[in-house]
């Protein structure tokens, strides 16, 4: 054996298996997937110009933004935020792409983004001299640079020519980097970051959480990174009303409540100032609307070719009408579904905004137009397509650590179709069809679709859902109704929710269940009860614990090893018993949640002070009926904040290892696993080989003295495999951590919950830990999700995955998540299709919450890592998201290659 | 000054990089030279109320009571003040 030997040979050579696949061997030959459509020559067209786009930002909105907000230091905050949103609207610079039906974007660019240094300047200050002195030397054309664009497909990951890479993700031109910083550095002691900071210093074991931050024990701080997301937006009012309606509603209610306090002690008056603000706002989305509705008649004036110059006609009258007025048509409805949805991201930085059940809530528009013969499918096929590319171009701006650690670049606009009606009976529709069929004639990310799984559910619906998941994008994801009922009903039971409201719930971001309500929507002359979102952001709260981080520093005595700083106190305890091990772990992940929550809720509390969401509580029930904001308490349910964690299968596997080598058969003491961590079983380190692959690590010469152990931990009783051994500490774990985080409260004193799914943190988290108990080695990426296996250990098969998985209740979390990769050959024909609608179904009837698949032969998988060039379009399903192959990192590609790949699911 | 191609009203921007351009339906890159149908696009460098700043890209905007620091390459479109120099 040479000393870089893999571990994947180092096993083999040993006779140990650690299979990345179940049920066979795949076909010799690498197999595409079997479903693949192309979409309508104007949808084709516009995707094809995404795929060419680069990631961009520019200063527009945050110039008058800020210039706005500095000139009415003396209003009221909400006020005076207001007015600066209402500038920032009002002189977003308008932008028609040829061909588009769909219009208008988060700024002038296709994929554009701009930088909130309200929230948080810090990122882009602190590299101030880097950026403005590359900016400075910059002068060259970019024609020569031109062949370095396809190297992660949109992303800007270096500058060139005169464009500034910022976050590793989005360019800047170089003549705006002046003004970004001269903006930024304007905020500097007065953004939520800034401002939250101050206070949050004033907590007891303050130091103890800034440590926590770097040892990367915990990812992010919500505050003022993505203060709002992962939930379900709502578009009842402006459709129902229209925006005139809405700002006559406005100075209606100030007139009522100017001066009274309405029996409140704090918060009465404060709506008389809310409503002023909705007005503000309001006028300031009208703009920006007609702003483009201008731009449109412009181009009819200048446009030569008859068909484009009558689209551009099309186009005004759209926006005209929805400027003012509520939609009458289900273009219109969706031309202003989509304009809503892009004002809230403007807003504020969002990630996991979802446009939630929005097949039921446009169904009114598609049923009576295609009564009336205004409209035809194809026609709403194309225009579905073209929703599809409109959301696609959606980018949040934020740190390199949470655009790329957290989101992996992804934006989490989750559409949910499927569910029940207010009155319980399926509430799938023709519509819904049609949005499962736009989701595989155009395939891209974004929205990504999840099912509301239901048993009444129609069968030929369900089987249609099938046939978009086997194009292979990686959606719909399939989320369990009844277990989510059951979850809502609980969480917000306290504030109100009934069966009734439960069932109007939907998904925001990548799989939080959201809680929300119905409202009746009224087109000529029929009403319809539609769905909307209803609850704050679940996007907030301590965000990604990462469980094997926490237990290495209960092995180390509270010290992190990596860096050498001693992030918890010291325990002094010798660690004797495995149940001492788990009492220390407990006690340590308890106060991490407390001191992280207490900073937290400052900053959510900052937030809600002086950056409010003012467009968005104009769009949630029940702030326009209370007169009250986010911040005030206006939203209909407010328990939404939650503790997020990371890393569960290699946690639990390395409970289960240490149980059973060190206290059980006593195989090894806790100092020789110490020693085997500490040097990583003898591997060199995953940044040394480059890659994050467990299998592909490499020996460090001399290693091999920790062999037996090495091997031993690798075969100790895995996660995922029907074991009684491990799956009573994963029930026991479980039953635990659904309860911990309800004895904290968020700082709208309501008890926070456990939401269980990793996003992309299990690259860097596990980039931060030391190799595991269970065997796997530094650096590389934890297992995904929470209820997946940890890649290549699931040997039994995929019920026996889930037999492991519904161990404990799932509706005593916000969710769980299950990742598997099924080979296209094992779900072929109609015959696998109904193969893989059984195993969904049989995962649903055990009280899974949710699970999702990639259809994917892994060798295109690999060559695409080889050959990125080839696969621009080719998309992954990470956790709890579907994301371009090109555009996530390689710690991630490398994970989603190893998972174990089904041959076979029947 | 030199025109670049995000000047030109004839330019859809895609990206910090390149654009589409109205006339050809061509997509072209931002720092290339512009050609003879080149249409002035409202930005605050065009405007009367627009004033060099003393540091580089950055200007004053005289267009209120209080002046403003502004920036050359803002777009105008939108702006009500904008009066072509």
């Amino acid at each position: 054996m040479g000393k870089t030997a893999t571990l994947a040979e180092i096993l083999k050579e040993k006779g140990i298996s650690l299979e990345q696949r179940y049920g066979g061997e795949p076909p010799a030959d690498m197999v595409d997937r079997e479903v693949k459509k192309e979409p309508t020559p104007r949808a084709k067209k516009l995707r094809d110009l995404y795929y060419q786009t680069l990631s961009s930002a520019n200063m527009e909105f945050p110039y008058w933004y800020t210039r706005t907000y500095a000139d009415n230091i003396h209003d009221v905050p909400i006020i005076r935020r207001a007015k600066a949103l209402k500038a920032a609207y009002s002189h977003l610079t308008p932008m028609i792409f040829p061909g588009e039906k769909l219009v208008m974007g988060k700024t002038h660019y296709y994929r554009g983004s701009f930088p909130m240094p309200w929230l948080s300047e810090s990122f882009y200050v602190a590299k101030e001299d880097e950026l403005y002195q590359e900016a400075k030397q910059r002068g060259s054309t970019s024609a020569d640079e031109l062949v370095k664009w396809g190297q992660g497909g949109g992303n800007v990951v270096k500058s060139f020519g005169n464009v500034v890479s910022l976050a590793g993700k989005f360019g800047i031109r170089k003549e705006e980097v002046p003004a970004l910083l001269r903006t930024a550095r304007w905020w500097v002691g007065k953004s939520v970051e800034d401002e939250a900071a101050k206070y949050e210093a004033m907590v007891p074991g303050y130091p103890f959480k800034t440590a926590l931050m770097r040892s990367v024990i915990c990812m992010f701080e919500s505050g003022f990174t993505l203060p709002q997301g992962r939930e379900v937006t709502n578009y009842y009012y402006p459709l129902q009303y229209g925006l005139d309606g809405l700002i006559r509603m406005c100075e209606e209610k100030k007139a009522e409540v100017a001066g009274e306090s309405g029996g409140d002690l704090v918060s009465g008056m404060d709506r008389l100032y809310f409503y002023e603000a909705a007005k503000l706002v309001l006028e300031g989305i009208q703009a920006w609307i007609l702003n483009y509705a201008k731009e449109a008649r412009r181009l009819v004036e200048v446009t030569e070719d008859p068909v484009q110059r009558k689209e551009y006609e099309e186009i005004a009258e759209v926006l005209e009408h929805i400027a003012h007025k509520p939609p009458e048509t289900f273009r219109q409805a969706l031309q202003m579904q989509y304009t809503i949805h892009i004002g809230v991201l403007n807003e504020d930085a969002i990630s996991g905004l979802s446009p939630g059940r929005i097949g039921q809530v446009l169904y009114p528009y598609f049923e009576q137009d295609i009564e009336a013969g205004r409209i035809t499918e194809e026609e709403v096929l194309e225009l579905l397509e073209c929703h599809r590319v409109k959301f696609t171009c959606i980018d949040v701006f934020a740190s390199a650590g949470v655009v790329g650690g957290v989101l992996s670049g992804n934006t989490f606009n989750n559409l949910a179709v499927g569910g029940l009606t207010k009155d319980g009976r399926p509430a799938s529709n023709r519509l819904e069809m049609l949005i499962l069929e736009a989701g595989i004639t155009c395939a891209c990310p974004q929205p990504t679709l999840s099912v509301i799984y239901d048993e009444k559910l129609p069968e030929e619906f369900l089987l249609k859902a099938i046939e978009c998941v086997k194009t292979g994008t990686g959606y719909p994801a399939w989320m369990n109704n009844r277990v989510a009922m059951d979850f809502i009903l609980k969480q917000y039971g306290p504030e109100g929710m009934t069966v009734e409201e439960a069932r109007a719930w939907s998904i925001g971001g990548c799989l939080e269940t959201s809680p929300g309500s119905w409202k009746p929507l009224t087109l000529r002359g029929k009403t319809y009860w539609i769905p909307g979102g209803s609850g704050q952001p679940t996007s907030v709260g301590v965000h990604f614990l990462a469980l094997p981080k926490i237990l290495e520093c209960v092995l180390f005595n509270g010290k992190d090893m990596r860096t050498g700083e001693q992030v918890f106190e010291p325990h002094n305890r010798e660690i004797d018993s495995y149940e001492t091990l788990v009492e220390i772990w407990k006690d340590y992940f308890e106060k991490a949640i407390d001191v992280l929550n207490k900073c937290n809720n400052i900053q959510h509390d900052i937030w809600r002070k002086n950056n409010m969401a003012v467009w968005h509580s104009i769009l949630k029930p029940d702030c326009l009926e209370r007169g009250k904001h986010i911040g005030n308490g206006g939203y209909r349910y407010n328990a939404t904040f939650n503790v997020e964690t990371c890393g569960t299968a290699n946690f639990i596997n390395s409970l289960a290892a240490i149980k059973k080598l060190v206290f059980e058969e006593k195989k090894y003491t806790l100092e020789q696993l110490k020693d085997a961590i500490l040097n990583n079983f003898g591997f060199k380190t995953a940044e040394e080989v480059g890659s994050y692959s467990l299998l592909q690590q490499e020996k460090r010469e001399g290693g091999q003295i920790y062999d037996d152990i090495h091997g031993d931990c690798l075969m100790a009783p895995k996660m995922g495999n029907d074991d009684p051994y491990v799956d009573e500490i994963l029930a026991a774990y479980e039953e635990y951590v659904c309860e911990v985080p309800r004895r904290f409260l968020s700082l709208y004193g309501k008890p926070l919950y456990v939401c269980q799914i990793s996003v992309s943190t299990h690259a860097p988290q596990g980039a931060a830990t030391l190799a595991t108990a269970d065997g796997r080695l530094a650096g590389t990426t934890y297992a995904d999700a929470s209820m997946s296996p940890y890649p290549g250990t699931d040997v039994n098969g995929p019920y026996a995955v889930f037999n492991s998985a519904t161990v404990w209740d799932h509706s005593n979390s916000q969710n769980s998540q299950l990742n598997m990769k099924v080979h296209p050959s094992a779900v072929r024909g109609l015959e696998g299709a109904r193969k893989l609608l059984d195993l969904t179904r049989a995962y649903m009837r055990k009280g899974g919450f949710h699970i999702q698949y990639n259809i994917v032969d892994s060798r295109v998988l690999r060559e695409a890592q080889q050959k990125p060039d080839e696969y621009r379009d080719l998309m992954v399903r990470v956790a709890g998201f579907t994301q371009y192959w090109v555009e996530i990192g390689k710690a991630i590609q490398d994970e989603v290659i190893a998972r174990t790949e089904y041959e076979r699911v029947g | 000054m030199l025109r670049k191609h995000n000047d030109c009203r004839n330019f859809v921007t895609v990206d910090v990089s390149k654009g589409i351009c109205r006339r050809t339906g061509d997509l072209i890159l931002i720092d290339t030279n512009t050609c003879e149908h080149f249409t002035e696009l409202p930005k605050c460098k065009n405007c009367a109320a627009f004033a060099a700043g003393n540091e580089e890209n950055i200007g004053i905007c005289q267009a209120e009571k209080t002046e403003h620091w502004t920036y050359p390459e803002l777009m105008a479109v939108t702006c009500a003040w904008y009066t072509h120099k």
